[in-house]
Parts: C-alpha cells; sequence; structure tokens
C-alpha cells in the first residue's frame, strides 16, 4: 500500500502528514509514493537513519536547519533528468535546473561532513559542476559560456563590435546573430553529450536528498511530539504510554490533557468493552495510526512500544458514508466485517480493528453476531480489537475494560466539559463478562433532558424488581 | 529628458498605451536607451501577454524590445526560448503562466526579446519584490490597459503614459481623450490604514460602514446592480467595488438623491470602464472614486502618427497637452531621431 492511498483512509496520519517539516518538493512526493513495509530488516534501516538524524539535531540543530534550509531551494528536476536520459538536447532553462541542482546537492554534500556521522550517501557531483561552471564563479545562473568555444567567443566578439560600431544595417546584425547562435546550438548538444554521463547520479541524487528531506522532517516531529522508536516483535504487539497525536494536540489547545494508555495484543481477540465517552474509538484509531506509522517507516506515538508487523490493516469505525453506496450501516458494516473473517479464515496476517460491531441492530442477535465474528478470529489466531456494549460475550475471549469514571470527584460537580479529566481511560483486563453500566449517569452529566434520564431509569428499576421477584419465586 | 531624473527616484514603472500604436514601444525604448549610461540594475518586464496577439492581428511591428547588455528581464520559457539576444538564466519561477514559467535573464549582449509577464496584481507585485532582493533597481513593466487582463500597471509607483494619433486624429478630441485617462489617473488614493480592509475582496459591492466596518451589502456585481437596488444604501455611502465601474453603475448613482455623499471605493484606476461623460457627470453631482492604488503620472509620451499613415502637428499636439494637464510630454518619433 502506498503512503498516498493510507492517508485517505486514516485521517490521523494525513494529519501528521501535513505537519511534516518537508522542505523539497520531491521530499513530498517521496513521501506520497513510499511503499508500506513488511520486513523488518528494512523498517529497522530506516529507524537507524531517522535515529541518526535525531542525534545530529540534539547535537548540532543548526547544521541540520542549513541542511533543510539547502533543501528548501530544490527543485524537483525529474523530468529534466528524464530529458537527458532520453538523448534530448536540453535549453539553458533545463541546463539552469541541473547546475543549480547540482550545486545545492554539492553544499549538502559538503554540509553532512560536518555531522558526527553521514546520514545518506550523495554522489559527488562536482565534475558535473565544473562543466557547468567553467568560469568556476560559484553561481548557480547559467548560459553557453564563451568558454566553451573559441569559436562561439569569436563569433560573438564579432557581433558586439558590429552592434556597437552601428554603422551596419540591421540584416547584417542578424546575420552575425544567427551564425554565433548556431555555433552555440552546436556548442548546447556537445555540452549535453558530456553531462549525459551524470544522469544516473542526478537520478540517485534527486532520490537521495528526498529520502534525506523526509528523513529530517521524520525525525524533527518524533522530537517534537514524543514519538518513539518501536522495536520489532514477532509475537506480541504492546505499547505502554501510546497515545493519538491529533486528539492531544487538540485537547492541549482546550489546555486539557491527554491521557496516554498502556496496551497489549496478542495473536487472538481481544474484547474492550466501557462506558459511552471512555474513548474506545480513539484506542482503536490509534492502533491503526500507530501500525501505519510503523510500517511506513515513522516512528510511533508511546512512551514504548514493541510492534508485530501486519501484512494488512482492516478498520471498521463506522462513519464511512454507507449512504453513498446505497447501503444502510448495518449492511455496509456486515460487508466490511465480511472481508475480516474471510481474511481471518485464510490466515493471513492482519490486524484487525472493529468498532462497536452489530451495534446498529438489536441487542440480541448483535450480541450473537459480536460473539460470532469474535470466535472467528479467536480461533484462527486473529490479530484483533472489537469494542462493544454488549454484556454476556463468551467467557474464553480476552476482555479489557475502560476504567471510566472511578475517580475520586470530590465535591467537583462532573459536566460535559470537564468530563474528561474525571474518566479515568486505562484499560484494565477484566474476566467477568459483564459492560459496565453507566449509559444513564453519562446522558445525565452531558445534562441532556432529566425527562428521558428518570423515565429510563424507572423502566430499569421496575425490570429489576421483577427480575428479584421472579428469582424469588423461583426459589 | 528630465522626466528620467524623476524616474530614477522610483523602484518601479510602468510604460502604459493608451491604444496600440501610441508608441509604447518607442517610449520603452526610449527609456532604456536613455538608461545605458546608468549604473543602476533596471529589469523589465510585462503583465500578462496580449500586446503580443493584439499586434499579431493588425500585422504591425511585433513589440520586441531592444535591450541593453546587463540589463535583466523577465519573461515566459515560450518567449525565452524565441529571444533575439545571449542571456545568462538567472531563476526559473514555480508558478506557470499559459506561456510556461518565468524566466528571469541577464543579458550579455544587447538584443531583442518579447516580454509576458505574470498575469495578476499579486504576482506582480510579489516579482517587483523579488527582483529588488537579487538587486534590481528599477524595474520597468509594460503594461497593457485591458478590460479582461487582472493585472493592473497602477501597482507600480511610477507611470508613463504613451498616447497619440492611433487614439485619435482630431488634436481636441485626443486630447479630450487622454486628458480623461490623466483624471483618473489623479484620482485620490484612500486612508492607508483602509487598504488591508478591502485588498482581499474578490467581488461583490461592499460598504463601509459609520464605525469603519466592511460590510457586504448582498449585491453580487455592479451589472445587478438594476435588480437589488434596494440593497445598496443600508450601511451607508461608502462603497467598494472589487471589479469595473461602469456606465450603467455611474448612471444609476448619479441619480440617487444622496449622489454628493456617495465615496467609491476601487482597486485602482484602470477599474473605470465608463464613458467621459458619464464619470464627469457622476463628479460633477457632488460624488467621489478613491482608489487601493494611486501611481504617480511622471510623463505623457506622444506618437504623432497612427497607423494609417495619418500625422499630425507634433508641436500644436505637444503644447495642447501640456496646457492641459500638469505633466510632461515628448514626442516619441522626435526623441528616438534625436537619439540616433
Amino acid at each position: 500500500m502506498q503512503f498516498r492511498k493510507a492517508i485517505s483512509e486514516i485521517k490521523g496520519l494525513q494529519y501528521l502528514a501535513e505537519e511534516l517539516d518537508l522542505q523539497s518538493p520531491m521530499g513530498k512526493r517521496f513521501l506520497l509514493d513510499s511503499e508500506m513495509l513488511y520486513n523488518e530488516t528494512e523498517l529497522n534501516i530506516e529507524y537507524d537513519l531517522i535515529d541518526k538524524v535525531i542525534q545530529s539535531i540534539e547535537s548540532d540543530p543548526k547544521l541540520i536547519a542549513d541542511i533543510q534550509s539547502k533543501l528548501s531551494h530544490l527543485r524537483d528536476i525529474k523530468g529534466t533528468v528524464g530529458n537527458l536520459d532520453a538523448n534530448l538536447i536540453l535549453d539553458d532553462i533545463e541546463l539552469f535546473e541541473i547546475k543549480s541542482f547540482a550545486f545545492h546537492c554539492h553544499a549538502i554534500l559538503n554540509l553532512q561532513k560536518d555531522l558526527k556521522q553521514e546520514v545518506i550517501g550523495l554522489p559527488n557531483l562536482s565534475g558535473l559542476v565544473d562543466v557547468l561552471d567553467p568560469q568556476k564563479s560559484g553561481i548557480p545562473s547559467f548560459y553557453i559560456y564563451d568558454d566553451y568555444s573559441e569559436e562561439l567567443a569569436e563569433a560573438r566578439k564579432n557581433l558586439r563590435i558590429a552592434k556597437s560600431e552601428n554603422g551596419d544595417s540591421e540584416a547584417k546584425l542578424e546575420e552575425l546573430f544567427d551564425k554565433a547562435q548556431e555555433i552555440e546550438s552546436r556548442v548546447r548538444e556537445e555540452l549535453c553529450d558530456k553531462i549525459r554521463v551524470f544522469a544516473g547520479d542526478l537520478r540517485t541524487a534527486l532520490n537521495q536528498l528526498a529520502h534525506f528531506d523526509l528523513l529530517i522532517a521524520k525525525a524533527k516531529q518524533a522530537i517534537q511530539l514524543c514519538f518513539n522508536r518501536p522495536e520489532l516483535l514477532k509475537e506480541s504487539t504492546i505499547y505502554n504510554g501510546m497515545f493519538h497525536p491529533m486528539i492531544k494536540d487538540e485537547l492541549l489547545k482546550q489546555k486539557k490533557q491527554y491521557q496516554a494508555i498502556d496496551i497489549e495484543l496478542q495473536k487472538s481477540v481481544c474484547l474492550i468493552t466501557g462506558a459511552n465517552m471512555a474513548g474506545k474509538t480513539v484506542v482503536l484509531k490509534t492502533l491503526a495510526l500507530c501500525q501505519y506509522l510503523c510500517q511506513f517507516g515513522f516512528f510511533v506515538p508511546a512512551s514504548q512500544a514493541k510492534v508485530s508487523l501486519v501484512n494488512r490493516i482492516m478498520l471498521s469505525v463506522g462513519d464511512d458514508q454507507s449512504e453513498l453506496n446505497g447501503l444502510s450501516s448495518f449492511a455496509s458494516e456486515m460487508m466490511n466485517v465480511n472481508q475480516m473473517v474471510e481474511v481471518s479464515q485464510s490466515h493471513e496476517n492482519v490486524l484487525v480493528l472493529v468498532d462497536e460491531l452489530a451495534r446498529t441492530t438489536n441487542p440480541v442477535e448483535g450480541l450473537a453476531i459480536v460473539n460470532a465474528v469474535a470466535d472467528i478470529f479467536y480461533q484462527n489466531n486473529t490479530r484483533s480489537v472489537i469494542t462493544t456494549h454488549y454484556s454476556g460475550l463468551n467467557p474464553y475471549f480476552r476482555k479489557l475494560r475502560v476504567k471510566g469514571l472511578d475517580k475520586d470527584f470530590g465535591d467537583q460537580r462532573i459536566t460535559k466539559n470537564n468530563i474528561n479529566s474525571y474518566m479515568d481511560y486505562s484499560l484494565v483486563e477484566d474476566n467477568t463478562g459483564e459492560v459496565p453500566h453507566e449509559a444513564l449517569r453519562i446522558a445525565s452529566l452531558l445534562g441532556i433532558n432529566k425527562e428521558i434520564v428518570e423515565k429510563a431509569q424507572n423502566q430499569l428499576n421496575m425490570k429489576a424488581s421483577k427480575n428479584k421477584l421472579e428469582v424469588i419465586n423461583y426459589k | 529628458m528630465p522626466f528620467l531624473k524623476d524616474i530614477e527616484k522610483y523602484k518601479s514603472l510602468s510604460i502604459v498605451g493608451l491604444e496600440k500604436n501610441t508608441g509604447k514601444t518607442e517610449c520603452l525604448n526610449y527609456v532604456l536607451s536613455r538608461l545605458r549610461g546608468s549604473r543602476k540594475q533596471i529589469a523589465l518586464t510585462s503583465i500578462g501577454i496580449d500586446g503580443e496577439n493584439r499586434d499579431q492581428v493588425t500585422q504591425t511591428h511585433k513589440p520586441e524590445i531592444e535591450l541593453n547588455e546587463g540589463m535583466i528581464f523577465v519573461t515566459s520559457e515560450t518567449h525565452y526560448a524565441k529571444r533575439r539576444l545571449f542571456s545568462e538564466v538567472i531563476d526559473v519561477s514555480n508558478q506557470t503562466t499559459s506561456l510556461g514559467r518565468l524566466v528571469t535573464a541577464k543579458t550579455i549582449h544587447s538584443g531583442k526579446v518579447m516580454l509576458s509577464g505574470p498575469a495578476n496584481n499579486a504576482e506582480i507585485i510579489r516579482l517587483i519584490a523579488d527582483l529588488k532582493e537579487k538587486g534590481v533597481d528599477l524595474t520597468i513593466v509594460d503594461g497593457a490597459l485591458s478590460r479582461k487582463s487582472l493585472g493592473s500597471p497602477a501597482v507600480t509607483e511610477a507611470m508613463i503614459l504613451a498616447t497619440g494619433a492611433a487614439l485619435s486624429a482630431n488634436i481636441p478630441q485626443l486630447v479630450f481623450k487622454t486628458q480623461y485617462v490623466y483624471d483618473l489617473i489623479q484620482m485620490a488614493e484612500i486612508n492607508p490604514e483602509l487598504k488591508p480592509k478591502f485588498r482581499g475582496i474578490e467581488n461583490g459591492i461592499w460598504a463601509l460602514d459609520e464605525s469603519g466596518e466592511v460590510k457586504e451589502t448582498g449585491i453580487s456585481s455592479v451589472l445587478m446592480i438594476k435588480k437589488e437596488k434596494d440593497k445598496l444604501f443600508q450601511f451607508g455611502t461608502d462603497f467598494f467595488v472589487s471589479g469595473a465601474v461602469t456606465d450603467q453603475f455611474l448612471d444609476f448613482l448619479k441619480n440617487q438623491k444622496q449622489v454628493n455623499q456617495i465615496r467609491l471605493i476601487i482597486r485602482d484606476f484602470t477599474r473605470v470602464f465608463a464613458k467621459p461623460e458619464t464619470y464627469y457627470a457622476f463628479v460633477k453631482k457632488g460624488g467621489r472614486i478613491q482608489v487601493l492604488d494611486k501611481t504617480n503620472l511622471v510623463a505623457i509620451t506622444i506618437n504623432p502618427v497612427s497607423p494609417d499613415g495619418y500625422r499630425l502637428n507634433s508641436d500644436e499636439l505637444k503644447l495642447a497637452l501640456e496646457t492641459k494637464l500638469q505633466v510632461p510630454v515628448f514626442d516619441v518619433k522626435r526623441i528616438e531621431n534625436a537619439v540616433s
């Protein structure tokens, strides 16, 4: 999967991509074209590079800023290099682009020498610089210099003399100009032949500089947002202090704290229960985000991360536009889940994340569907997380519960504006199979119409006393 | 020539022809030839590309400009490829025009080049700033007055107007038409503090209420004035019009009882597309028009010869214009002869 496609699916990823401090147009292209990686060695090479850049930023921030400034002057000359490769004659503008690119590349090469350790290998383009800067001016501007050909110099000199004398006719001047221009074309052709050998190096440099740009951006983001290098494991995926950067940022703007959480996923199904507003959906979205980041060679938003690589990430959070494809929300969810189940049955190595499975149908059948789907994942050892509000889950499933509103509130009144600070978002292992019943409490905290809450509470009380009676009668 | 002294004070200058063949190119070439001895770094560009097309239609000579050695110029890739001189590429822009990217180059030898440039005001302003950064002392913009163009030469600090027999073969008529443009250029600039309030507005009629707040009138264009006239005066009598000011609109305003309180604010003088009679009638009734960008008219040049060969008396025309307008007037044909 290409990064380009992944950002269209995962909002959090798009957010991070937009926040990246990329300097060059090809840095951006490089990122969008980059493929998801499934191989530990390849990923570790990328993480090593980010580590190197982070160390460089910490020891010499100015040098990295200088490199970034040089990168910002780069133009994407992919097309020009293509023309060079295709044996075309380049015009002065294209030659200018190549010269200016070679200058900047050379400057970055030299800057990198001052770093404690080389981050990225760059081809030495000084041969190309020598050819395109025959006057050793050190300025990236370009024309077909007189230095390339004595004949050209002579022709231009004649033209200049003729012009200054002012005696010659317009036609004569035109003739002299045409002659000089003809020689110039010939010289340009020779020049292009001469620099054609550098096409491969230019291509490499383009790619390496784009990668360098991206590495610096990744490293700076990792430092800024407190991301850490994931350790790649075969079996479990374990995050300590995992957070969602976009939501953390949003809370920060409102001067609120984000509570990072710990979670461990084995190669099996895991059900997450918890009250409303307890951040279950955020857990799923963060898990998806972390997995993508990890496999696109980014550090991840967690204080410590051990990640097991997967071939595919399948996420169903039920906020896709089901109206558009003519299906009801239930139908569209089922189609989605069906795919997940088929992948699970074929034992593919995937990460499956389902938010509130079967929430749009009646709780009796809904529960049955949850148990059925979870069972398939359980039997096929599919790494999967399902959030649910249903009680009565099969006892052998692993269950995690969000702690929820069990902090000490003191005398504080809880409202929808401060509920976030009283909610304990951490996950605990839970084997009861019962789900918390806090919907009414949360609804009343949100300040919804009292009549709804009271009537619902009465209904529950009546039902409870009836059940009690039945139990007593039965006895 | 005296007006050249004045030019050196400015960072940017536009040369604008009131009609094709009023000698704009001669005027430009003259200015350049005069600047040959100057130690200042001169850059040259143009607004848009329409100049070339028009001249291809009338089959008069192409507006190629003769550049001196060492001068910087900005033109599109297409025109750069057709240049008749040797030059060094200094920069290539990231934005593209319909004729490709803009190339900034410095001439190695004198010679001819066709100019094209950015098509809207923001980009012209940015280009002038960028050239200044590159060490340019004076940027000369080959300007066009066109209803279609989004770019206006009025963004430059100074302006030279080229007029002549091509505009009218009758001296009083020619003077009248030139004076009209002169009067428009002299329209007052609004208070600089107010300018930012209007800069970003792209369409519609907006009002400035008593508290200094800009309010949308809900009238989408001056063309809609007949249909939505009831909305016009809801916030007072100060209006900003982003687009063209037409005969119909000025006529409408002229007939309102509040006409002597009306203040119309427009981008620059090139946004007035009304007949002189309509404009003067509006002003006579007490209406005012003010601009965001005002330029300084430093000189008027005349070309007494029309494209069909008709020749006006140069001295008579010069005298007539100078008596009417407080600006030096020069005959481009004569100064050209004087140069060579």
